[in-house]
């Protein structure tokens, strides 16, 4: 019997073993070719001068000879350089952080209210909101950019004739295309657009906030009820507390994707007017794949990384900290 | 307040007010999505009337036919393109997830651990900073402009291989090893055992991944032209190319997107769930 057992547990012990490799020999070569490879080229890229039609002296990577090793060059240009593709990428870095930060709080403050709101009404119209709320997540964003601009075009634009009709004149305001108009010293373009990504994203949030309000835990608003909490009290006190774990994580990854913005803005602007939208990830693809200057663009997109890097640390204390109430 | 009836069937007067006040946002979301489909339905002249109208004069199923009869957009290979790019992708996905994720799971072996971490560490990396060494390895491999090129490098997600490590941990060893016992090959308790315990967690990434790759735009404007272009592409193509004629490109915005967003539509519940379980965007 144990002879039997030991035959049977080195069977079992060796069809796992040879499992393990067969199929993981395939699977860590395609990981390896399509995971490991374009991280290791990417971090050796941003030491480079690189273009895809220039000979290197390696076959594989096509680095050296044409494409000379340039150092630090591209990141220390970014700190002091004056030269136009300088000047560009400062001008997309700032504009990606004005995008985000208008993005964050209106995002996580519409669609906090907006969950609070459909969570209060019964089940069947609470499901008809929702899928209402989230039908924009589930487009195309190059469809959302066109519709967009058809609402937001200067003669045949929805919104211009509503103005028009309200001032009874005819009014022409050309929202993404014109340089000059400012609101509170940003750019109208740019307020568009955020607009527009909004409209998008904030079903994300929707769902993440409607799921987070169910899972409260009743027994404090029900005792804060019967200790005649008003219903303003008993979320500024109770439920607001109760979420701000989820808010926290929500408002990073919110973060996070509005960093890396570039379907909508292609599309409604293209960087438009005079580079006043111009994001950083519509820079790093201009220099990459219209300029072909691959190795400015990797040091580019390497500054995307280090943002993101650093919001993904942020989340990582949020899920390690301890909430306590 | 606290201790009213509630009847069931109607809205209190409380919530009567917050419905009516949900009305408007409501209507305010579904705007674009109207006008864009009533402006498909009317005619150039009518579009480009001032002030413009709301509702269509006269409906006018012109534009639809035009688009649908131009030969130089055959939508019937854009919409295969784009088929074929998302559900193969999704498969491939799926496949070497699930496989990845269980073996990472239930298997020790020497370097599992290292391994792990790598692969958590690629999960925080942006998509666009390894966008440029991806184009350059598809010019390597002659790849490039094909839909392969597409789908190889999305077939592969260490966000999908996490998940489902994740899901395989809470399968139980016994059950595993009863099978063992039992004569079952290691690949028959993957397909039979492994795969049916991960399917809510293969459902939901299935079809996240399905819906991601069906809205590409940034890869698929890199690595793709002429006829082998996905729709995202095609319609920002045909916009440009009839920049002044409104009426047309609303039509093709609405035969684009508008099908599959029914699909999505009666997914929801799986989507729901799924942004729910990994906050995946």
């Amino acid at each position: 019997m144990s002879l039997f057992t030991a035959t049977l547990n080195k069977t079992i012990h060796t069809g796992k073993r040879s499992f393990v490799w067969q199929s993981l020999a395939p699977l860590l070569v395609y990981f390896a070719i399509f995971s490991l490879l374009p991280i290791i080229w990417a971090l050796c890229l941003m030491f480079f001068e690189y273009s895809p039609r220039r000979d290197g002296y390696d076959f594989l990577l096509g680095l050296g000879k044409d494409n000379p090793f340039v150092g630090l060059k591209h990141f220390k240009a970014m700190l002091q350089g004056t030269s136009k593709e300088i000047s560009s990428f400062q001008l997309s870095l700032k504009n990606s952080l004005l995008f985000s930060s208008l993005v964050l709080p209106l995002n996580i403050v519409l669609s906090l209210c907006l969950a609070l709101l459909i969570e209060s009404i019964p089940q069947r119209l609470r499901i008809l909101f929702r899928t209402l709320f989230f039908l924009p997540v589930l487009s195309s964003s190059v469809a959302v950019a066109i519709m967009w601009g058809y609402l937001l075009h200067p003669q045949y634009g929805l919104v211009n004739n509503l103005i028009s009709s309200a001032l009874g004149e005819l009014t022409v305001i050309s929202w993404l295309a014109d340089p000059r108009l400012s609101l509170f010293g940003i750019p109208v373009a740019m307020l568009a657009v955020v607009v527009a990504y909004l409209w998008q994203d904030l079903g994300y949030n929707l769902i993440i906030f409607t799921a987070a309000i169910q899972a409260l835990p009743k027994q404090f608003a029900e005792a804060a009820q019967i200790d005649g909490a008003s219903a303003w009290q008993c979320f500024r006190f109770i439920k607001l507390p109760l979420l701000y774990p989820t808010i926290a994580l929500t408002s990073i990854f919110t973060l996070i994707s509005a960093f890396q913005v570039f379907d909508l803005i292609e599309v409604l602007t293209d960087g438009g007017p005079f580079d006043q939208t111009k994001v950083l990830v519509l820079d790093i693809y201009n220099n990459a794949f219209r300029f072909e200057r691959m190795g400015f663009a990797s040091a580019e997109s390497f500054v995307l990384f280090l943002i993101v890097f650093f919001l993904s640390l942020l989340q990582l204390r949020i899920l390690r900290q301890r909430w306590s109430y | 307040m606290l201790i009213h009836p509630t009847n069931p069937k109607w809205l209190n007067s409380r919530e009567a007010a917050i419905t009516l006040m949900l009305v408007p946002c409501a209507l305010i979301a579904m705007l674009p999505f109207i006008w864009m489909i009533f402006a498909s339905l009317k005619t150039g002249a009518e579009i480009r009337q001032l002030p413009a109208t709301f509702w269509p004069n006269q409906i006018t199923w012109g534009n639809y036919q035009r688009i649908l009869s131009d030969p130089r957009l055959p939508l019937g290979l854009y919409y295969k393109n784009s088929f074929i790019v998302a559900s193969i992708s999704t498969a491939l996905t799926l496949f070497t997830s699930s496989l990845f994720g269980y073996i990472l799971a239930q298997f020790t072996f020497q370097g599992r651990n290292l391994l792990f971490g790598f692969i958590l560490a690629t999960m925080i990396l942006p998509f666009q900073v390894t966008m440029i060494p991806s184009y350059l390895i598809l010019l390597k491999l002659g790849l490039l402009y094909k839909l392969w090129g597409l789908i190889l490098p999305a077939g592969i997600s260490s966000f999908g291989i996490f998940l489902m490590r994740q899901f395989s941990l809470a399968i139980p060893t016994d059950l595993l090893d009863a099978a063992r016992i039992d004569g079952a090959s290691e690949w028959r308790i993957f397909g039979r055992i492994v795969v049916p315990l991960l399917s809510p967690a293969i459902a939901s990434l299935g079809l996240l991944s399905f819906m991601s790759h069906w809205n590409a735009y940034l890869w698929p404007l890199i690595v793709l032209k002429d006829d082998t272009r996905t729709l995202p592409i095609i319609l920002t193509w045909y916009s440009n190319q009839h920049g002044t004629r409104i009426e047309l490109t609303m039509a093709a915005a609405v035969l684009i997107s508008i099908p599959i967003l029914i699909v999505f539509l009666f997914c929801q519940k799986w989507l729901v769930k799924g942004i729910t379980l990994t906050g995946l965007r």
